[in-house]
């Protein structure tokens, strides 16, 4: 009989079976009459010698099946249909589980794909970033000049190949619609060799393309061309004005999201011969990259180019090469963040667990008397055992697939999170291992889920649970029950001081004096072609323009943009000596006169710029307090005389700097970052630029009556008709240029403060479930109790107090915890120490108010409780 | 919980059950009831097999086809499910008499008092 046949014959085969035993029984029990035996004695004999008929037909049957597959086979329905008959559980543990699951995949997946995942390109160990440091000029990271680059491709043997990018600048792409700006990416000659990059389409340049300065062809980015021209196949030999340069399309490059994805085209960086600005040994501009040759460690070549680095001529002394993986280059800003949202993370799925643990044990607790009853029937501890963890197993599996739907639809819409800037985000997706990583722990709490309650039932005394009709399964549970919520509160608390201690940073520095008002104030990056002394015109008509404009307060340029950057000046004093190489640096920014009336920014002492103050008369400067106070401690620096290197943005070339006077001091701006601290700037009139006709960059900052906004439109008008082919670009608010670059410490808050609220929310559902289910079991002694005469108030507070005796051992736990685990937030933490009192404070209050309102209902529940109920359900 | 003590007093050592109910077929077909009463017979009511594990065991061979079954009336006028040996059970039940015997063999010579 094959195991098909088997299969259906099965119904049949077990009829006959049942039906000869019972032959048999009757046989006997004939017998014994016969010889005999009254009746009633005939038939226990027989039963006796016969043994266990529902074990030995199960036997019997067991022959036929995979009698293990089959049982679980059992269990899962059996599973299935007890989570059928109490919704409310089902619901509860399942969207517990789906989040905590669902929540997990897609932050493992972000982190595996942005931290662990290796660049797509041949060997990608081989590929460094190439920095310097030097810990005397406080300078962790410094970026290599012309010089240096062609010093490193010359003298060094590590690298097979060796590569400057020059990321970050714009052209103007005119002729086609409105001007627009294109996002550069300057590349030198070996740069597609270290990645071992082939073009999408055409080619990529010739050398004699990398030796010509004003070379007219150029490649574009596969972004570009799919979104800018259209996906165009014919696209090769198309000529588009970069630069007002007619410009030959000669090739397309693959994808590349890990590295400068936002870049439009790539332009060629000449070395040799190269522009005037890459041979200056201090302008230090161009990021490096290199491929090591095999058999080449890190730490060699890092000897062998700090060598060749030290050779140079005004270097400090301690200048130091570092190399550090690319992908690590990459990657580095985001790897606190994302692993403090992994770690945060993953407490909400301990949490998640514990509390469906605890849902399971509150079950389990419940159907001890179907347990006890099995146990007593024969059923062995292992097959007990068996259900429980298949039944667990059941749900996990019934959480996993939503949960992997809520992951998928998490990372569905990750990308379109505003202001979420992590570096190699596009490509992010489930993947294999998350889902692998998600099955593992899946799998660890069904053996959790299953092996706590099982536990419980192999120290259940048989014969009292059975005797007493009382489904007690004592002490030893209840305590392990306990136990479970106080983890789950311990975590919770983790969590919210996390959150608070974020929340609290967010605060500061959202009060941070950002040195202007941000409010009704407008900005638009202009990059000009005016590199000739027209330029000066193009500017004061745009400036009057503006100005005229109903509903602009006042205009004003600057090359610095307040929020976002400024570039580094070096001054020189007249009043002490000059050591050229350690000239003290401050931000340097040209302006125009009204600037400070546009940006609010408070002055402290002396003037502001005045129309006056133009290439006529005597050269000034104003200092910010920062400078004024790091430079001439305890003196007024009105009045005093200094010259400033700076060329500030967009210029190609400078001339001997001028003493200028110092008429006023101002309030510090933020530049950067919000949180780091404003360094020392001043700033010049734009008219009295040191050769004034070289001023292709600047912003327009505009100050409005009203929303800032309702002006974009006219200011474009206005502009364009100064100049019809002027690109218009990054046209914003300040208050949003601010607000964005709060937003990663925005992005993590609300994370965390989303994981906190789901921890607390899961809390709560704990002790209201430890608190309701005690209650319960005691409804007998709170029914005797009040029938003595306790009053309704006491037996609440006896129940209050159990549910706060859990949370302050969770709590404190939980501070304790939080104690030795917030060190890891300091570097998100502005303003804020790692053990703010009034974080911690608050969580363990707050955390107080949740487990109070969780044991409002069944304190209520249980004081008026009618005792003859009580007593009689028993 | 089925207890150890049980299971050893039932089974003699693997495989025994299996050759007397064999060995009982072999000489006539035999219905359950038939069959326990023959083997308590034959061992002088020395062997007390406890009488529904008879059924997994007939179950096991049936799965095997060393017996077939049939339903037929019995001489009491009853229903019975009839078990026959195959040829396959007479060659099963040859090479288990035979690895017991040796096996007898074996026990016997260590058993036996040594010879100087």
């Amino acid at each position: 009989m094959n195991w098909f046949e088997q299969l259906f014959a099965r119904c049949q085969m077990y009829g006959a079976l049942s039906e000869e035993i019972h032959t048999h029984l009757s046989e006997k029990v004939e017998e014994l009459v016969a010889s005999g035996v009254p009746r009633k004695e005939a038939e226990y004999q027989a039963k006796r010698e016969f043994g266990n008929v529902t074990l030995i037909e199960e036997r019997s049957r067991e022959v036929w099946m995979w009698p293990r597959l089959e049982s679980i086979l059992a269990d899962i329905k059996f599973a299935l249909r007890q989570l059928r008959k109490s919704p409310g559980f089902t619901v509860a543990a399942v969207l517990t589980l789906t989040l905590g699951i669902g929540i997990n995949t897609a932050v493992f997946s972000v982190v595996h794909h942005i931290l662990l995942e290796p660049l797509p390109f041949p060997q990608p160990s081989q590929l460094q970033a190439v920095w310097a440091r030097s810990d005397a000029q406080g300078s962790p990271r410094i970026a290599a000049s012309g010089p240096d680059f062609l010093d490193y491709q010359d003298q060094s043997r590590s690298f097979s190949h060796i590569a400057a990018v020059l990321p970050h600048f714009t052209f103007t792409w005119t002729g086609e619609g409105e001007p627009r700006l294109v996002k550069c990416t300057a590349i030198t000659e070996d740069f597609f060799s270290v990645l071992g990059i082939r073009p999408y389409m055409g080619r990529l340049y010739t050398a004699r393309e990398y030796a010509t300065l004003e070379n007219d062809t150029i490649l574009v980015s596969y972004g570009f061309w799919k979104n800018q021209l259209g996906g165009d196949p014919h696209v090769l030999g198309r000529v588009i004005h970069l630069q007002n340069d007619p410009t030959t399309i000669v090739g397309v490059l693959p994808p590349l999201p890990d590295l400068f994805p936002e870049t439009d085209v790539w332009p060629e960086h000449n070395t040799r011969p190269s522009w005037e600005f890459s041979k200056w040994r201090a302008n230090k501009f161009l990021t490096v990259i290199g491929r090591l040759k095999d058999g080449v460690t890190p730490a060699m070549a890092q000897g062998e180019l700090t060598g060749i680095l030290r050779r140079a001529s005004g270097e400090p002394p301690d200048v130091q090469v570092q190399l550090t993986p690319l992908k690590d280059d990459l990657v580095g800003s985001v790897r606190t963040q994302l692993r403090i949202i992994m770690f945060s993370v993953a407490l909400v799925l301990i949490v998640a667990c514990v509390n469906v643990a605890a849902l399971l044990l509150a079950r389990a607790a419940r159907r001890s008397g179907e347990m006890a009853l099995r146990l007593c029937l024969g059923a062995a501890h292992k097959r007990v055992r068996q259900q429980l963890v298949v039944e667990g197993f059941v749900l996990t599996l019934l959480a996993c697939s939503p949960g992997i739907f809520v992951a998928w639809l998490a990372l569905h819409f990750l990308p379109y999170a505003r202001g979420l800037d992590f570096p190699r985000l596009e490509g992010v997706c489930l993947n294999g291992t998350a889902l692998l990583v998600t099955g593992a722990v899946a799998a660890v709490t069904t053996l959790f889920f299953g092996w706590a309650p099982s536990l419980m039932f192999s120290a259940l005394n048989l014969a009292s649970s059975m005797r007493t009709g009382r489904t007690d399964t004592g002490k030893s549970h209840q305590r392990s029950f306990s136990g479970l919520v106080i983890a789950e509160i311990a975590c919770s608390v983790v969590l919210c001081i996390c959150a608070g201690l974020l929340l609290h940073s967010y605060w500061r520095l959202q009060h941070v004096d950002l040195g202007f008002e941000p409010n009704r104030m407008l900005k638009a990056y202009l990059r000009t072609n005016y590199y000739t002394p027209e330029g000066h015109g193009f500017w004061r008509d745009v400036l009057q323009g503006i100005a005229t404009l109903p509903g602009v307060r006042a205009a004003a340029l600057a090359d610095c943009k307040p929020g976002q950057g400024a570039e580094i000046a070096t001054l020189v004093f007249s009043d002490r000596p000059n050591d050229p190489n350690h000239a003290p640096p401050a931000q340097g920014c040209w302006m125009s006169s009204d600037f400070f009336r546009v940006s609010g920014t408070p002055l402290m002492q002396g003037r502001f710029f005045a129309p006056g103050d133009d290439a006529d008369s005597a050269p000034v400067v104003i200092v910010n307090e920062q400078a004024a106070r790091k430079y001439w401690p305890g003196e007024n620096p009105i009045g005093k005389k200094i010259s400033i290197n700076y060329t500030g943005p967009g210029r190609t070339s400078k001339s001997a700097t001028r003493m200028r006077e110092i008429v006023g001091v101002v309030r510090g701006m933020k530049y950067g970052p919000l949180e780091l601290p404003i360094e020392p700037a001043v700033y010049m009139p734009y008219l009295q630029d040191e050769i004034s006709h070289d001023m292709a960059t600047m912003s327009l900052f505009v100050r409005s009556v009203g929303d800032p906004t309702a002006l974009e439109s006219s200011i474009r008008v206005r502009i364009h008709a100064v100049a019809p082919d002027q690109p218009i670009d990054d046209m914003q608010t300040m208050q949003d240029i601010v607000s964005r670059s709060m937003a990663p410490r925005r992005y993590s808050l609300s994370l965390l403060g989303a994981f906190a609220a789901l921890a607390l929310l899961l809390s709560a559902i704990g002790i209201y479930g430890i608190v309701s289910y005690t209650t319960l079991q005691r409804s007998r002694e709170f029914g005797i109790r009040i029938a003595v005469g306790a009053t309704r108030g006491s037996v609440m507070s006896h129940i209050f107090r159990r549910g706060l005796v859990l949370t302050a051992s969770g709590a404190i736990l939980g501070v304790g915890m939080a104690l030795l685990l917030t060190r890891i937030l300091a570097q998100l933490l502005f303003d804020v120490s790692p053990l703010d009192p009034l974080s911690f404070a608050s969580a363990v209050v707050l955390l107080a108010l949740i487990s109070i309102a969780a044991c409002l209902l069944p304190a209520w529940r249980a004081s008026h409780l009618d005792p003859i109920r009580a007593l009689r359900s028993e | 919980m089925p207890s150890a003590k049980k299971t050893a007093h039932r089974d003699l050592f693997p495989g025994a059950l299996e050759m007397m109910i064999l060995q009982s077929l072999r000489r006539q077909p035999m219905h359950g009831y038939a069959l326990v009463q023959h083997i308590k017979q034959q061992s002088n009511d020395l062997l007390q097999v406890e009488e529904g594990s008879l059924y997994p065991a007939l179950q096991r061979m049936l799965k095997e086809s060393l017996v077939k079954a049939e339903w037929e009336i019995s001489a009491t006028n009853r229903r019975v499910r009839t078990y026959r040996i195959t040829p396959a059970g007479i060659k099963h039940l040859q090479r288990e008499v035979s690895r017991f015997e040796q096996m007898l063999d074996g026990i016997a010579l260590v058993l036996s008092p040594a010879k100087p």
